[in-house]
C-alpha cells in the first residue's frame, strides 16, 4: 500500500514537472503583466513590460503587448503637446486591447485615416469604470489639457456604480506576494485561464457557504431599473463635481440602446458630447466581436474608429 | 455527480480511502460503504428518485427468493418472474415512454380526422440511469427463473449490485452471475488492479474530454444547421458524431471499468474497438456489449436465436434491434435507428457471416490491414455512421430533413468551426486517435501497453497534456447516455 502511495506521488510531481514544461515549450501560459500604483494612485501596469498576451478559450489569440512609460498598452509614448494634435481615448479592455494586434487597435485606425496627421493615446485598462477615468484624466490635468480631443468609454449598466474614486483593492491583490510567486508556474496561469480552476473554486466557495451558512438563500429583491438608474445619474454627477469635466473637448462613447433613457435625456439637456456606436455595432450584418468573447473584433474596431473619425472630421474641419 | 467534474474528484479518493484504509476491517462494512457511497453519487442528482433504485432493489430481491421458492410450481414461478417483469418494465413505462405513447397515441387519431386535445402528456423527469439498473435488477430475477443463479439471501450485498456507482447511471449492464458474486465475497488489495484502474480512468476522460466533449460543438452546430449546409458538411457532422459518441460513452464505460478496478471489482468490457469491425455483425459484438449480451440472453436466445427456422431468426433479430432503438429513448428516431440495424443485420447473418469474425481483430497477424479488410471497415463504418442520423436526430422530419439535404445539394464547402478553432487540429485529432486505438486493438483494457517506461510516461504525460489543450470550461460536459 505504502509503494503505491509513494508510487502516485512520485508520478504526480513528475507529470507536474513535465506539463510546466510542455506549457513553456508551447508557450500557452499567458504573460501577466504587473500593476501597480502610481505617485496619483491611479492604477496602472508597471512600465516597459512586454510580452505576449493569450486571449480565447483555447488560447487561440496570441498578441504581443508593450507597456509604455505611462503604464498603458502601446507603442506610442503619451507626450502630448501644444502643437500637435492628439486624441486621448479613455477606457477599459476595449481600449487597453491586449485582444488585438496593436497595428490593428482602434487607434491606430483612426491615425490611418487621418494619415498620421495626429496621434492618438490609448488610456485603457481592463476593469478601468467613469471613477477611475475621470479620477485618471483630472490626476493627470497638464496632460489632458495638451490632448486636444478626448473620447470616454462609458458602459452605462457597469461604469457608474461608484459616486467617487477609491482604490481597487480586489484588482491589486492579484499582485500579492503569494499571486506573484504563483505567476512563476505557466502551468498554473494556463490551467487558471482555461477555466480549469474554477470548479475548484467554485466548490470552495459552495463548501465555505454552507459551513457558514446553511439556510436556504432568500431570492433577490425585485429590482426597480428606475431607482437604479437614477442613482447611476447621481453617481455620474457626482465624479463630474469631483474631478471636473470638459463638455468641449470630452466626448462620450456609448452604447445607447444599453443606456437609461434617463441618462440619455440628462446628457442632452445639459449639452454633454456622446457618440451611439451601439446601433452600427448591434445590428451589423458583419460579427464585430471576437468569437470567444465579447470584446470588438477587428470589424467592430474598425467601426469605432470610423465613427470617432467622423465625428473628429467634423471638428477639425479636415479634408480627407 | 459526473465522472468527469472536481466532485467526483474529491468523491473518489475519499470512498477509495475509506475503503481499503478504515473501513477494511469487514465485507459488510466495505459493502454498506459501497452502498452509501452510490446512494450520495446518484442523490446529488435527484435524491427523490433514489426511493426508484430502492424499490427496484426490494421488489427484485423478494421477487428472486419467491421464485427460488417456488421452484416445483412452474406456474407460480412464473407469475413472481412476471412481478418483476412488469414492475421494472412499468417504472420505465411511466417515466421514458408513458409521454410517447400517448402522443403516439394522439398523432395516430390525428391521422384519421380525429382531433384529440393534448392533455394526456405529464410533466415528468427521465430519472438517471432508469434504463441501466431497471435491466441489471430484472436479470438478476430472470436468472434465478432459469436457474443459472441462487437467489441472494444477503440484502446488503444485493442492494450494493443494484447501486455500484461505478456503473449506475451507464452500465456497463452486469449480470449478477457476475458481479453480485464479487460484490459477495471478501476483495484482495491488488497494486497492479488499481494500477490498472487509473490507466483506464486516465483513457477514459481522454475520450471524454478531449475526443467527445471537442467535437460536440461542430456536431451540435452541423445538426441543428443541417439545412443550410451543403452535403460536405452534413457528411462530415454525422462522421464527427459517430467518434464523439464513440468517445463519449466508451470513455464512461472506461472510467466506470476503472473506477470499479479500484474496489477490487471487475466490470464487462463494453466496447472492443467498434470502429474497427469487418461487418455490422462484428459491430455488434463490439459496440455496448453489456446490452447486446443482455438481449441476446434475455430475448433472442428465449425467442430460439438462430436455433428456429430461417424466417423465425430473421423475426428474432428484428425484434431484439427494434426493442433495442426503443431502449435508447421514446423516440420514433430510435426505432428508425434499430431497424436500419436489423436491415443491415439480416443480409449479413442470411450469407452466414455473423459469426465469422468473433475471436479475432482486423489485421490479425500483420501490422497493417489487407485492402480488403480496409475495404470492409470503411463500409461498416459508413453503415454505422450513416445510421447514426437517425441516432442524433431530434425528429424523424429533421433526419429526414438532414439524408435528403446531402442527397439535394452534393456540394463542397469548407467548414468553419463555430468557435473559431482550426479544423485542421481536429482532423489531425481524430487521425491520431483512430490510428492509436488501431495500434491497442487487441487489448481494450490495456490503452498504455508500452514496454519501456519512459514511453509509458510521456504517453501519460501527453494524454494529460492533451486533456488540458482541450479543456474548454464554457461547455456542458454530461454523457450522452445519461439521457438513456
Amino acid at each position: 500500500m505504502k509503494k503505491l502511495i509513494l508510487k502516485i506521488g512520485l508520478y504526480g510531481i513528475l507529470f507536474v514537472v513535465a506539463l510546466e514544461c510542455l506549457t513553456r515549450i508551447f508557450y500557452l501560459g499567458e504573460d501577466k503583466p504587473n500593476r501597480f500604483l502610481d505617485k496619483n494612485n491611479v492604477e496602472k501596469w508597471v512600465p516597459g513590460q512586454e510580452g505576449y498576451a493569450m486571449t480565447g478559450n483555447r488560447k487561440q489569440n496570441f498578441i504581443k503587448f508593450h507597456i509604455n512609460k505611462s503604464g498603458y498598452n502601446s507603442y506610442h509614448e503619451f507626450a502630448p503637446t501644444k502643437d500637435k494634435i492628439e486624441v486621448a481615448l479613455v477606457g477599459d479592455s476595449f481600449i487597453e486591447g491586449f485582444h488585438q494586434p496593436y497595428a490593428r487597435s482602434t487607434g491606430r485606425k483612426i491615425e490611418d485615416s487621418f494619415k498620421q496627421q495626429l496621434e492618438v493615446y490609448e488610456y485603457g485598462y481592463s476593469g478601468y469604470d467613469m471613477a477611475d477615468q475621470l479620477h485618471l484624466m483630472y490626476s493627470y490635468k497638464n496632460d489632458f489639457e495638451l490632448i486636444d480631443y478626448v473620447y470616454i468609454k462609458l458602459k452605462f449598466n457597469n461604469d457608474l456604480m461608484r459616486s467617487k474614486y477609491e482604490v481597487s483593492h480586489s484588482r491589486l491583490n492579484m499582485q500579492s506576494p503569494l499571486n506573484n510567486l504563483l505567476k512563476k508556474s505557466k502551468l498554473l496561469i494556463y490551467l487558471t485561464d482555461i477555466g480549469f480552476i474554477d470548479p475548484i473554486k467554485s466548490f470552495i466557495g459552495k463548501t465555505n457557504a454552507f459551513i457558514r451558512n446553511n439556510k436556504p438563500q432568500k431570492a433577490a429583491p425585485a429590482v426597480d431599473q428606475n431607482k437604479i438608474d437614477k442613482e447611476y445619474l447621481a453617481n455620474f454627477e457626482s465624479l463630474v463635481d469631483l474631478y471636473g469635466y470638459d463638455k468641449e473637448k470630452n466626448v462620450l462613447l456609448l452604447d445607447v440602446e444599453e443606456t437609461s433613457p434617463l441618462f440619455i435625456t440628462y446628457l442632452k439637456e445639459n449639452n454633454y458630447q456622446y457618440i451611439d456606436f451601439g446601433n452600427k455595432i448591434n445590428h451589423s450584418d458583419k460579427p464585430t466581436t471576437l468569437i470567444y468573447d465579447m470584446h470588438w473584433n477587428n470589424y467592430g474596431r474598425k467601426i469605432i474608429a470610423d465613427l470617432i473619425t467622423e465625428d473628429l472630421r467634423s471638428k477639425m474641419n479636415l479634408n480627407k | 455527480m459526473l465522472f468527469n467534474s472536481i466532485s467526483f474528484a474529491i468523491f473518489l479518493p475519499v470512498v477509495f480511502i475509506l475503503y481499503w484504509f478504515v473501513l477494511n476491517k469487514s465485507l459488510k462494512i466495505q459493502n454498506m460503504l459501497v452502498l452509501v457511497a452510490s446512494y450520495f453519487f446518484y442523490g446529488l442528482w435527484d435524491w427523490r428518485f433514489l426511493f426508484l433504485i430502492f424499490a427496484s432493489t426490494l421488489v427484485d430481491y423478494l421477487v428472486g427468493i419467491a421464485i427460488d421458492n417456488n421452484n416445483e410450481n412452474l406456474k407460480r414461478k412464473k407469475a413472481w418472474l412476471w412481478v418483476s417483469v412488469i414492475f421494472n418494465i412499468g417504472l420505465l413505462g411511466f417515466f421514458k415512454y408513458y409521454n410517447f405513447f400517448a402522443d403516439s397515441f394522439i398523432d395516430m387519431f390525428q391521422l384519421f380526422g380525429y382531433n384529440i386535445t393534448s392533455t394526456w402528456t405529464l410533466n415528468i423527469i427521465l430519472p438517471v440511469g432508469i434504463s441501466f439498473y431497471t435491466f441489471q435488477t430484472m436479470s438478476y430475477s430472470l436468472d434465478i427463473y432459469y436457474n443459472r443463479l441462487k437467489p441472494s439471501k444477503d440484502f446488503l450485498s444485493f442492494a450494493t449490485f443494484v447501486a455500484f456507482f461505478p456503473q449506475l447511471v451507464a452500465g456497463p449492464i452486469e449480470r449478477a452471475t457476475d458481479l453480485l458474486g464479487q460484490i459477495s465475497s471478501k476483495r484482495v488489495f491488488s497494486q497492479n488492479q488499481i494500477i490498472e484502474g487509473l490507466k483506464l480512468i486516465l483513457w477514459g476522460l481522454f475520450k471524454k474530454m478531449v475526443i467527445a466533449d471537442a467535437l460536440a460543438p461542430m456536431v451540435d452546430d452541423i445538426f441543428t444547421n443541417y439545412s443550410t449546409y451543403p452535403a460536405s458538411t452534413l457528411i462530415l457532422g454525422v462522421t464527427l458524431f459517430s467518434f464523439q459518441v464513440y468517445g463519449d460513452f466508451s470513455g464512461y464505460s472506461d472510467i466506470a471499468i476503472g473506477t470499479s478496478k479500484l474496489f477490487g471489482i471487475e466490470l464487462m468490457s463494453n466496447f472492443k474497438f467498434p470502429n474497427f469491425s469487418r461487418n455490422v455483425a462484428e459491430y455488434w459484438q463490439r459496440w455496448h456489449i453489456s446490452l447486446s449480451t443482455w438481449f441476446r440472453h434475455y430475448i433472442y436466445i428465449p425467442l430460439g436465436g438462430s436455433r428456429v427456422s430461417k424466417l423465425k431468426s430473421v423475426r428474432n433479430i428484428c425484434i431484439i434491434f427494434l426493442v433495442s432503438g426503443f431502449w435508447h429513448g421514446a423516440n420514433w428516431t430510435f426505432i428508425f435507428w434499430g431497424a436500419f440495424h436489423a436491415l443491415a443485420f439480416v443480409p449479413v447473418f442470411l450469407l452466414g457471416r455473423n459469426a465469422i469474425y468473433k475471436d479475432s481483430v482486423v489485421a490479425e497477424n500483420s501490422f497493417f490491414p489487407s485492402f480488403v479488410e480496409i475495404g470492409q471497415l470503411l463500409l461498416t463504418f459508413a453503415i454505422v455512421t450513416f445510421s447514426r442520423i437517425f441516432f442524433r436526430s431530434e425528429s424523424l422530419t429533421d433526419a429526414f430533413g438532414y439524408i435528403s439535404r446531402i442527397g439535394s445539394d452534393m456540394s463542397y464547402a469548407p467548414y468553419q468551426h463555430p468557435l473559431g478553432y482550426r479544423m485542421t487540429d481536429y482532423f489531425i485529432l481524430v487521425l491520431l486517435f483512430v490510428l492509436y486505438e488501431f495500434r491497442m486493438r487487441r487489448d481494450e483494457r490495456s490503452p498504455f501497453k508500452f514496454k519501456n517506461k519512459y514511453v509509458r510516461f510521456a504517453a501519460y504525460t501527453l494524454v494529460i497534456f492533451a486533456i488540458l489543450l482541450f479543456y474548454d470550461s464554457g461547455f456542458d460536459r454530461s454523457f450522452i447516455y445519461f439521457q438513456f
